[in-house]
């Protein structure tokens, strides 16, 4: 469904950070890109949202080349077929819970009878079934990454974009963060890049890419698919 | 699309979480609209009364003669009343009648009274007949009876069957009020006589003011008109209604404006603010705005969001404002009458008009003004890279754009070359324009100032100074475009404040200095403070003149006259005038011919500057005036500076105008004493005189005191306005410093956790706060000098017609400088008490 | 006589109603107030003395066809019939005052209020359905108003009505809605009532005035009417009188004819009622062709209503048609049409019947005349 040809990109300062970069990522399918730091990971999340542009090479998403968008068609691909989740979990503050997780749907100008419905589930799915008049700052870390997860996935995307997750949270919420993302991915129907420089967390995708200078490369990790397919 | 439901979810939620700062952006546009709003309602009422008392009194004619002088030969009458075309003619003598025993300005020591032909009028001016009581008719046409308005009885205390004193030259004149008259305005002070009465009462037989006309229907006005005044020549003019409200709304129409202009400056203040406070708003969520692109808000979108926000605060502000301005209008009307100060509209009670197409003009002026606040920094939102902007810290990148030197430089230089303009319709549009120019572009060019100068400041004094100066001054000098923003408000205030300081103070210096010059005798005598009906007649002057103790009285002679009838009447002043140097008698101007290189065909005249302004009458200019019989040849011997008479005032010798003119009588004394006579002892033998108790005596140090007293009042208003843009300037800072604080809560956590103390930061805050002040002060005080010599050298000429010294007023402005500070670090402090107040660990994990 | 008669029903009871009716009202009113209220002093000065009407001045002319400004009031009174080219009657009426006010004669302005000229004009047309009438009023001087002495030369602005050296009246008369442009010339010679033009008008001997009247005056010239310029003959009936003092204070209204009739001979009577109904006064004379007198006293005067009619717009009654008994004769009034009431309340602010009759002597038509009711709308108060 996502396909990379040749991307090229250069920092403003000029240092090149990814090269003739390929790949094709399947319908439903979960990957997740390591790599040191600084290597491109979050530039090339941000290329295929559509919220930077490469310098050469083009980005597909179902045949549609989203490099040639502008940035109104860019934002409308981006609302319907994308949902992110950040480090830094982006939670509204003067929104309540359920203002939130319903931000992409009111967006895509989904009807509210939808809207409802789909928030109330969502609140269900992630686990704070009747919080949803609190405000963000009535919750923990644990918890507002958990709306964010409900929020990339209300609108049903094709793709789900994090950006290292769980970098702002302890090990034990973090496990549980990563097991309700690849649920919600899986369940939803949806494919998900997750990128992250840990190990830990990268091996809860199905697949494993590392980026280096020299693109993108699978580490196949039997041993995690196993394990999760076991659960 | 469910796009309703989002922007009132961000609406709302914005809105609950920083209550103040829109409260504020609603309090500064509705201030400024009601203001504006209000001295327009003002205004307008006072000038529409104005227009339908002076309709009132000249009835439902068509046209109207009058001599170019204040009365002419009555013989005009018959003529007139017979020629072709005319169905009815009114002969009116309207006269300006003192009151003995009143004293204050003058506006408030004469009553106006007409003298009517009821036959005539009772037709052409029906609410102007007298009514008189059941069992004395005959008082309509009574040598004794005057018939009082409501206001006019009420101002002299008196009703029906009382008697009442007027003063006609030295004489006093005793009538018997018979009533009231039909209808006039509210607050309409003036007696109605018969004009024979009038006429053998005041010493003015043979003599009208006017004679207005009904012409017979069919009757071309145009040609009719044109035809007549050719017949009558120079002596008359020959008017239109239209004519005569061109020369009623002419007479206040500079005072209006100015004082319409001053009103809007509070609206203008109140941008800046709305500026400065959306700027800051919106950096303060550009995380925010920058997720909603990332979640697909489209630019569009983002920007209308914006905008739609100002636009609800500037509606609503707006319409408060609307509402506050006619409250204040109405409250204004009932306790002030229509006068603002400027003297133009005593005596009158008008009533407020609501006039919707002023308030949308009004409403849209307070909506635009807000629009054009969140346009720029909607703008920039809209058109971030959301990705960069999702990362913390770029506030400051986000106001990159306002460090930009050219706008502002382009800006100045354009205000800068306005002020080179004249005038448009008499008003100094360009010299406003200009002064809106120089505070745009000196505010826009304050970011690059503030960094150049908070660097500068920063390189002298990082040494020595402790950490808290040090962490506040880097921050000014790093981020000065967030300081610049909040700087906006003070600056726009404070500029204002020291332009109207200066012009008032140059203004008040002037006029004192004038006074000095024009008032050298010890003592001055007139027969009653004003009117049409004061005079010394020639023995009296002798008598007078002879008293002992005197060793040199000078006599005045003033009257009106009309050289154009769509300009009110200019005045003429004739009185001794030192040939050897016209400088001694007269506060010249630079402008004047050495009274040796005069021409000898031609009597000389020396002019107000009013008089070159308007009607041209250059140095050197050769002219004719109707004074007396036949019209003389003058020539413009120099130019006067006259801070009285902003409608023109013409001097000449009393001797050429005794000559010319036959009009033998004077108005006016000006005594020297001899050296060890007081005053008191002239006085009291004076009052000795036959003709003694109709005398009225004034001191200079008296005149001017009164003067100035009456100048400080025409200014009351001006204060009231400056004031309350203080006020404006000041809730900007506050909306800043708020605005930057919440901003920087997780700044403040950082600088806790690594052990700076709260009260440190709220000392860091009010550093901040007191050196941004300090800044806008200076620079402040650098605009509003700038401003003020515009104020001083191309409005005040282009509006009154005069010109004056500057001076600067150090003392008030050093005070207004230090309140302003201390308030500003005040605000700053108490801003700043809510940022670290909250737990420091919150305020580091709190994202935005 | 007749102008008192109608203006003081209004002097009695002023109305206070509107100020537009009381603005135009009080115009005329003040000056009238003169000749019926006792004058009041103005506090500074006396008030002009007056000259007396005596019963053995002679009157002389031509100079007694003037003005006589030392007499507090004066007028020039004529009514007539006219005829259109095609037969149709009409009734015509035009009226000049001059009345001199207690206006200090110190006054050197040449405004100084000391006569008042006011002036009256009516038509009547039985097609129009009422009277159609103007009026104006001015204080003499500057040439625009005036009544001149020595012969009748009487002028209001563009009002005018001149007697020439032969005798011949001129009148011009633009009011708002018609024009008369009339010339008035006597058939007979002048008629000077009561003893010799000593007219009395009440018990008391000082209530009386001078007056004569001119009857058969030949009428021709041109009206304008409906805008349309229409040559009219017919006859009319000048009567000018002057006094100084006035009316009994209980008189309450007048009836009055003059009247021109066919044979040549001349009808005047009038009554003033009291208030009580009561004759305070009446007097008729007639005079033959061959110009023979017959007097008749206040006892042998006697007016009988026979027909009244009642006004739409004031409710007053009048007795438009009225039986007349003089002596042994009965005279028949009857009005070329009903309303011919004169309510001039929006600007006078008098009301009074002035109409055109015929009339008849002991049944059998006589001539024509014109009739004269006040104080039908309100009692008199003196």
């Amino acid at each position: 469904m996502l396909e990379l040809r040749h991307i090229g990109k250069a920092y403003a300062n000029g240092q090149r950070v990814l090269t003739d970069l390929s790949y094709t990522l399947g319908d439903k399918e979960y990957v997740s890109i390591m790599g040191e730091s600084g290597v491109g990971k979050s530039t090339l999340l941000n290329l295929i949202a559509g919220l930077d542009t490469p310098d050469s090479g083009e980005i597909l998403i179902d045949g549609i080349t989203i490099t040639s968008l502008d940035d109104d068609a860019a934002t409308r691909l981006r609302r319907k077929q994308f949902g992110f989740v950040f480090q830094a979990f982006h939670i509204l503050p003067y929104l309540t819970l359920r203002q939130n997780i319903a931000l992409p749907l009111l967006l895509n100008g989904a009807p509210r009878k939808l809207i409802e419905e789909r928030t109330t589930q969502m609140l269900g799915e992630i686990g704070l079934h009747g919080r949803g008049q609190n405000f963000p700052h009535q919750l923990s870390g644990g918890e507002l990454q958990r709306v964010a997860i409900a929020r990339a996935l209300i609108h049903r995307p094709k793709l789900i974009l994090a950006d290292e997750p769980t970098g702002n949270l302890d090990s034990d919420t973090a496990q549980q963060i990563l097991m309700l993302m690849r649920t919600e991915i899986k369940e939803n129907g949806a494919s998900g890049i997750l990128v992250t420089h840990s190990h830990a967390t990268a091996t809860t995708a199905d697949k494993v890419l590392v980026l280096t200078k020299n693109g993108l490369a699978p580490i196949e990790s039997a041993h995690t698919k196993d394990s999760h397919q076991r659960r | 699309m469910r796009n309703g439901t989002l922007s009132s979810w961000l609406l709302l939620g914005e809105w609950k979480a920083h209550l103040v700062q829109a409260a504020v952006v609603i309090t500064a546009i509705a201030l400024g609209v009601a203001l504006g709003f209000a001295v327009h309602l003002v205004n307008t009422a006072a000038i529409n009364e104005f227009l339908a008392v002076t309709k009132s009194l000249s009835g439902q004619s068509d046209l109207q003669v009058r001599g170019t002088q204040a009365t002419f030969d009555e013989l005009l009458y018959p003529a007139l009343a017979q020629r072709n075309g005319v169905e009815l003619a009114n002969p009116v003598l309207e006269l300006d009648v003192a009151i003995p025993g009143t004293t204050g300005d003058r506006k408030n020591t004469t009553l106006k009274i007409l003298g009517l032909d009821i036959f005539r009028a009772s037709s052409i001016s029906p609410n102007l007949i007298g009514m008189p009581a059941e069992d004395r008719q005959f008082d309509t046409l009574a040598n004794d009876a005057i018939f009082l308005s409501p206001a006019a009885m009420e101002w002299l205390r008196v009703k029906r069957g009382d008697p009442l004193q007027l003063r006609v030259g030295t004489q006093t004149v005793m009538l018997r009020v018979a009533g009231g008259l039909v209808r006039t305005r509210a607050g309409q002070r003036i007696g109605v006589m018969d004009i024979g009465a009038a006429q053998w009462r005041f010493n003015r037989i043979g003599e009208l003011s006017r004679i207005e006309l009904k012409l017979m229907q069919g009757i071309n006005h145009d040609v009719f008109k044109a035809v007549l005044t050719q017949e009558l020549g120079g002596q008359y003019l020959v008017i239109e209604t239209a004519d005569q409200e061109a020369r009623v709304a002419n007479m206040s129409r500079a005072y209006r404006v100015n004082l319409n202009m001053l009103a809007l400056v509070a609206l203008f203040t109140g941008a800046f603010l709305v500026f400065s406070t959306q700027v800051l708003s919106v950096v303060r969520r550009r995380h925010q705005f920058a997720l909603l692109r990332v979640l697909g808000l489209t630019r569009r979108q983002l920007l209308g969001q914006i905008l739609l926000e100002g636009a609800i605060l500037g509606t609503i502000g707006s319409l408060l404002g609307l509402a506050l301005g006619y409250v204040m209008a109405t409250m204004t009307l009932s306790v002030f009458g229509g006068e603002l100060g400027g003297g133009f509209f005593t005596g009158i009670q008008p009533s407020v008009h609501f006039d919707s197409f002023t308030a949308t003009i009004f409403f849209i002026l307070g909506l635009g003004v807000t629009l054009l606040g969140s346009a720029a920094p909607a703008w920039e939102a809209a058109n971030t890279h959301p990705a960069p902007a999702l990362k913390s810290g770029g506030e400051e990148a986000a106001l990159m754009k306002l460090e930009t030197p050219w706008p502002a430089l382009a800006c100045l230089a354009l205000g800068g070359s306005l002020t080179q303009l004249p005038p448009i319709f008499d008003l100094p549009i360009f010299g406003y324009l200009a002064i809106a120019l120089l505070l745009i572009g000196g505010i826009a060019l304050m970011p690059r100032l503030s960094a150049l100068i908070f660097s500068a400041v920063f390189l002298v004094v990082t040494r020595r100074s402790a950490t808290i100066t040090t962490l506040a001054l880097t921050r000014l000098a790093n981020a000065p475009n967030q300081a610049a923003v909040a700087l906006g408000g003070v600056l726009a205030s404070f500029s204002l404040v020291v332009a109207m300081a200066i012009m008032v103070t140059s203004f008040r210096v002037s006029v004192d200095n004038w006074l000095k010059h024009i008032l050298p005798a010890d003592l001055y005598v007139q027969t009653a403070a004003s009117g049409d009906t004061r005079g010394l007649t020639p023995d009296e002057v002798k008598v007078l003149s002879a008293t002992s103790g005197i060793s040199r009285a000078d006599f005045f002679r003033s009257s009106k006259l009309m050289l154009d009838p769509t300009r009110p009447s200019i005045v003429l002043i004739a009185r001794p005038i030192d040939m050897t140097d016209p400088g001694n008698t007269l506060p010249m101007t630079d402008e004047a011919i050495v009274p040796a290189l005069l021409p000898k065909d031609a009597i000389p005249i020396w002019v107000s500057e009013a008089m070159v302004d308007l009607y041209g009458y250059t140095l050197g200019k050769r002219l004719t005036l109707p004074i007396g019989v036949s019209a003389s040849s003058f020539v413009v011997a120099g130019v006067w500076r006259d801070y009285g008479r902003q409608f023109g005032a013409i001097q000449m010798q009393l001797t050429d105008y005794q000559a010319l003119s036959g009009d033998l009588k004077v108005n006016d004394a000006a005594l020297w004493l001899q050296t060890d006579v007081t005053p008191s002892q002239v006085i009291t033998s004076l009052k000795r005189l036959p003709f003694g108790s109709a005398l009225e005596f004034s001191e200079p140090s008296q005149i001017r005191a009164l003067s100035l007293n009456i100048f400080d009042r025409s200014f009351k208003i001006t204060y009231l306005l400056e004031a309350v843009a203080i006020i404006i300037g000041l809730l900007g800072v506050a909306a800043s410093f708020s605005a930057q604080t919440l901003a920087r809560t997780k700044e403040f956590g950082i600088l806790r956790h690594i052990g700076v103390t709260r009260r440190q930061i709220l000392s860091m805050q009010a550093i901040e706060g007191g050196l941004l002040t300090g800044l806008g002060i200076v620079l402040g005080f650098v605009l509003g000098w700038c401003i003020s010599l515009i104020l001083v050298f191309i409005v005040n000429p282009q509006s009154f017609h005069w010109t004056m010294q500057l001076n600067l007023p150090w003392k008030g402005l050093i005070a207004v400088a230090l309140v302003l500070l201390v308030s500003a670090a005040l605000t700053a402090l108490v801003s700043g008490r809510h940022a670290v107040s909250g737990n420091a660990i919150r305020a580091i994990r709190e994202d935005w | 006589m007749q102008f008192f008669k109608h203006h003081l029903g209004h002097i009695g009871c002023p109305r206070s109603d509107e100020h537009r009716v009381m603005l135009f009202e009080r115009m005329i009113f003040f000056s009238l107030y003169l000749v019926a209220a006792c004058a009041f002093a103005e506090p500074l000065r006396l008030p002009p003395q007056f000259s007396p009407v005596t019963p053995d001045l002679e009157l002389t002319f031509p100079h007694d066809f003037g003005a006589h400004p030392g007499f507090r009031t004066e007028w020039w009174y004529v009514t007539g019939w006219l005829e259109t080219p095609d037969k149709k009657p009409l009734g015509f009426q035009i009226t000049f005052f001059r009345i001199a006010t207690v206006s200090d004669r110190a006054n050197p302005s040449r405004f100084a209020p000391k006569q008042l000229i006011i002036a009256h004009a009516a038509l009547s047309d039985p097609d129009v359905g009422k009277l159609l009438h103007d009026q104006k009023s001015a204080r003499e001087g500057f040439g625009l108003a005036y009544a001149k002495e020595g012969n009748t030369n009487i002028k209001l602005n563009d009002w005018h009505m001149i007697r020439e050296e032969n005798g011949h009246y001129q009148t011009i008369i633009k009011a708002h809605d018609f024009t008369f442009h009339l010339s008035l010339i006597p058939s007979q010679p002048l008629m000077l009532q009561g003893n010799n033009g000593f007219s009395r008008k009440g018990p008391r001997p000082e209530q009386a005035s001078y007056y004569y009247s001119e009857p058969h005056l030949q009428v021709t010239g041109t009206i304008i009417h409906h805008d349309k310029p229409i040559t009219v003959i017919g006859t009319a009936w000048l009567d000018h009188e002057w006094s100084t003092a006035y009316l009994d204070p209980s008189a309450e209204g007048w009836d009055w004819v003059g009247a021109n009739l066919d044979d040549g001979s001349t009808l005047m009577a009038f009554r003033i009622r009291s208030k009580n109904d009561d004759e305070v006064w009446a007097y008729a004379v007639l005079r033959d062709a061959s110009g023979r007198i017959t007097q008749f006293t206040p006892e042998q005067v006697r007016f009988d209503p026979k027909r009244t009619w009642r006004s739409p717009r004031t409710g007053a009654t009048y007795p438009v048609s009225m039986r007349i008994q003089t002596g042994s004769t009965e005279w028949l009034l009857t009005p070329l049409q009903d309303d011919q009431e004169l309510d001039s309340r929006q600007s006078v602010g008098a009301v009074y019947w002035e109409g055109a009759v015929t009339i008849t002597r002991d049944g059998k038509p006589a001539g024509r005349g014109y009739f004269e009711m006040t104080g039908y709308v309100k009692p008199l108060k003196l």
